[in-house]
């Protein structure tokens, strides 16, 4: 008797656990696109019956879903066979996340991609269906679609551009007389009159996304390249090289004449935008996507763009910093890709962008859209100039971006230049591309 | 089949979970560590490049480590001695005592991020109440940059640490201090004793088994510590605070580079290994019959 109770005990026990694990295995299955029929099968069933066809949307921007969701509405409205999903993931994490979802085709029918390595990861894993040609292609500026372009094809459409570069106080800047200087000379002795009336010249997070922000603008002119980064990953070029070494001093110089707040390091970009919005700060380093929090936290702030120039006025070739991102792609693994590339197409018209740009405080890419806030129009005039596709992104080697960013934190710490871009050297030694 | 047999079935689903859910992922991550993999191109099979690399051509690793131990020393030391000492203070049951333990304890209970985020605010050079109160009372000398400046990031977050885990501590030297017959306590003061040799020959030697689970708990805690560090710094300024477990998941998630961090995880897993089993013998060492 004792026997089979505990051979009952032990099955019972059993069953218990595999039906614990079989019932998490199915809702995960179905987790992401749960109600979407996966597989060819599935889709030919939806099509056949004429029953609505369930897309995913996998992107990263947890504060766009709002606005998204009520552009998917409209699509829906429009399209009504077909409903979206959006998906969202932890920008960090994005590329772990999302590539297992995108290969296997459960969710991501379209996706958002980040220029530069992740790009170039997912081209390689053949995820993006070719949009070269597509009608809706035409409506996005030609200029600003090309992060999105490899071996002459549009992979992916960039949708939100960016200006990474310092904001400015355009009231203080009034107030003192000043105006966005042309060279380095000008550039200090700006950041000397703030100084001396009291201001932070420039509030700098260097606990967080500081000196990867800054360091575009301060490097654009010492080294013109635009190919610079895979030549420092492939070992053509070294940190050590003058232009860098001078950029990391041009930083140590902004830090030791004390025109960062006091120590920077230990402040992150919440902290920093609140000095910038607080007017105690003339510049913040970040860039044109923390207008429109810097203009909720202050209503009064009137907020410009500028980029530090750190040659003499004749050298200079590029005026500020750009980036084209949250790519919009269609998986080549999906089997809705018709479905997918009508919100694409839907995403890309005139109206729906500039519903996304005007609720989001973001520039889009797409052409002739009407921005309605202060700051956004204020971006929207650095279309027109000289700006550089943000060389950061350019770098493909997670380890070598630390190094680089690392090596700022270090100047701005007290190392010598020289040493910290030998410092930074080594750990681009030690991940050389093969 | 007889009882005491079957008696083992019932290790069965444990087993399998153990199976499932460690052996299974661990061997899976040993495999792994012998490819190159960016988490969406095939595998290549690289031998034993990865654990070249870790060992002779990865300086970061190196600091990871170096950081780890300077992490896990801080801690250890302050932490069991601040316990020990508030345990001897609050370990008789009174009513304030109990109210001083609860006190004490209360910071067991948050998440890391949350500790995380009450420190990051206290440390915060601009607004941080430390700098603040240090300002008001004239001691800004005493003022400091507490989690930029690379030299003293480390230390800062093992404070953080120590705050965080004390009062758990405290209650396993409080059981270990009730434990201790007041006999004894009697029989050395009739001998003489005064209350430091009462404590050397009485209260330690007794205290010492619950010491030594205090001190390799507390190192393996303070080696596996990642959400805190990840929360307050994520391994900066200048990999000053990189410990193991962040830079493998930098490694990983941002560089994309599963092979080389399954490789660094597997050395990590020998280190806490080693660890551990210095920690047994060590505990075996202060056993008291």
């Amino acid at each position: 008797m004792k026997k089979w109770l505990n051979i009952s005990a032990f099955v019972l026990i059993l069953a218990l656990l595999l039906a614990g694990c079989g019932k998490s295995g199915s809702s995960e299955g179905g987790g992401a696109s749960n109600a979407a029929p996966s597989g060819e099968a599935g889709a030919k069933a939806s099509e056949d019956s004429g029953k609505k066809e369930k897309i995913s949307f996998v992107h990263w921007r947890g504060e766009d879903v709002k606005v998204f969701d009520e552009l998917i509405a409209e699509f829906t409205k429009q399209n009504p066979n077909i409903e979206v999903e959006q998906n969202v993931l932890p920008s960090e994490q994005y590329l772990a996340s999302a590539q297992a979802k995108l290969i296997d085709g459960t969710a991501g029918d379209v996706f958002a991609s980040f220029p530069g390595a992740q790009f170039e990861t997912f081209v390689k894993a053949n995820l993006y269906v070719d949009l070269t040609g597509a009608d809706f292609v035409s409506n996005y500026t030609d200029n600003l679609i090309q992060a999105g372009q490899k071996d002459g094809k549009q992979y992916a459409l960039p949708y939100q551009l960016v200006y990474n570069q310092p904001i400015y106080n355009k009231k203080i800047f009034e107030k003192l007389n000043l105006t966005p200087p042309k060279d380095w000379d000008g550039f200090l002795a700006l950041c000397e009159t703030l100084k001396k009336n009291g201001y932070i010249p420039i509030a700098f997070p260097g606990a967080d996304i500081g000196p990867g922000q800054f360091i575009n603008s301060m490097m654009m002119n010492n080294n013109t390249d635009e190919d610079i980064w895979n030549k420092v990953e492939t070992g053509q070029a070294k940190l050590t090289d003058e232009w860098f070494v001078k950029t990391l001093s041009q930083i140590k110089e902004l830090n030791d004449k004390g025109y960062f707040q006091p120590d920077s390091l230990g402040t992150n970009k919440d902290i920093a935008g609140s000095l910038f919005s607080q007017e105690k700060a003339a510049m913040l380093a970040t860039g044109s996507y923390m207008m429109a929090s810097n203009k909720q936290q202050n209503p009064n702030l009137e907020q410009g763009l500028l980029a530090p120039i750190t040659v003499p006025a004749d050298q200079a070739v590029f005026e500020g910093i750009h980036t084209t991102t949250f790519m919009l792609g269609v998986n080549a693994h999906s089997k809705k890709q018709d479905a997918a590339k009508k919100f694409v197409a839907f995403l890309s018209q005139k109206e729906n962008a500039e519903k996304y740009a005007n609720e989001t405080g973001q520039l889009v890419t797409v052409k002739d859209v009407q921005y309605n806030t202060p700051e956004l129009a204020e971006s929207a005039k650095w279309t027109d100039k000289h700006t550089r596709f943000q060389p950061r992104y350019l770098i493909t080697v997670a380890a070598i971006e630390k190094a680089v960013t690392s090596a700022v934190q270090n100047v701005i710490a007290g190392a010598d230049p020289a040493k910290a871009a030998a410092d930074a050297q080594k750990v681009v030694d030690q991940n050389l591309k093969k | 089949m007889k009882p005491g047999k079957s008696l083992y079935l019932f290790v069965l689903p444990g087993l399998l979970i153990y199976l499932v859910f460690f052996v299974y992922p661990t061997l899976q991550g040993l495999v792994l560590s012998f490819s190159r993999w960016d988490g969406v191109s095939e595998k290549t099979w690289i031998g034993l490049d990865n654990y070249r690399r870790m060992l002779t051509g990865d300086d970061i690793f190196g600091k990871a480590f170096t950081n780890n131990l300077k992490f896990m020393l801080s801690v250890v030391v302050f932490q069991t001695f601040l316990s020990l000492t508030l345990a001897i203070l609050l370990f008789k049951n009174t009513r304030a005592n109990i109210f001083f333990r609860s006190l004490y304890f209360f910071p067991t209970i948050l998440s890391s991020v949350a500790v995380a985020f009450i420190w990051g605010f206290m440390y915060n050079p601009n607004v941080g109440v430390i700098n603040n109160v240090l300002g008001k009372a004239g001691l800004n000398v005493l003022a400091h940059n507490w989690l930029g400046d690379p030299k003293i990031a480390i230390y800062s977050i093992a404070f953080a640490q120590i705050w965080a885990h004390t009062g758990q501590m405290i209650v396993v030297f409080v059981a270990g201090l009730q434990a201790i017959p007041h006999d004894l306590y009697e029989a050395a003061h009739l001998d003489g004793a005064g209350r430091w040799q009462a404590f050397r020959n009485v209260t330690w030697p007794l205290v010492a088994p619950a010491a030594t689970i205090v001190a390799a708990y507390t190192t393996i805690q303070s080696f596996k510590a990642f959400d805190l560090i990840f929360a307050l710094t994520g391994g900066g300024p200048v990999y000053s605070t990189e410990i193991l477990s962040t830079y493998i998941y930098h490694t990983a998630f941002q560089g994309s580079e599963f092979g080389y961090a399954a490789a660094q995880s597997m050395g990590f897993m020998v280190i806490i290994a080693v660890i551990t089993f210095g920690q047994f013998k060590l505990l075996r060492g202060n056993r008291v019959y």
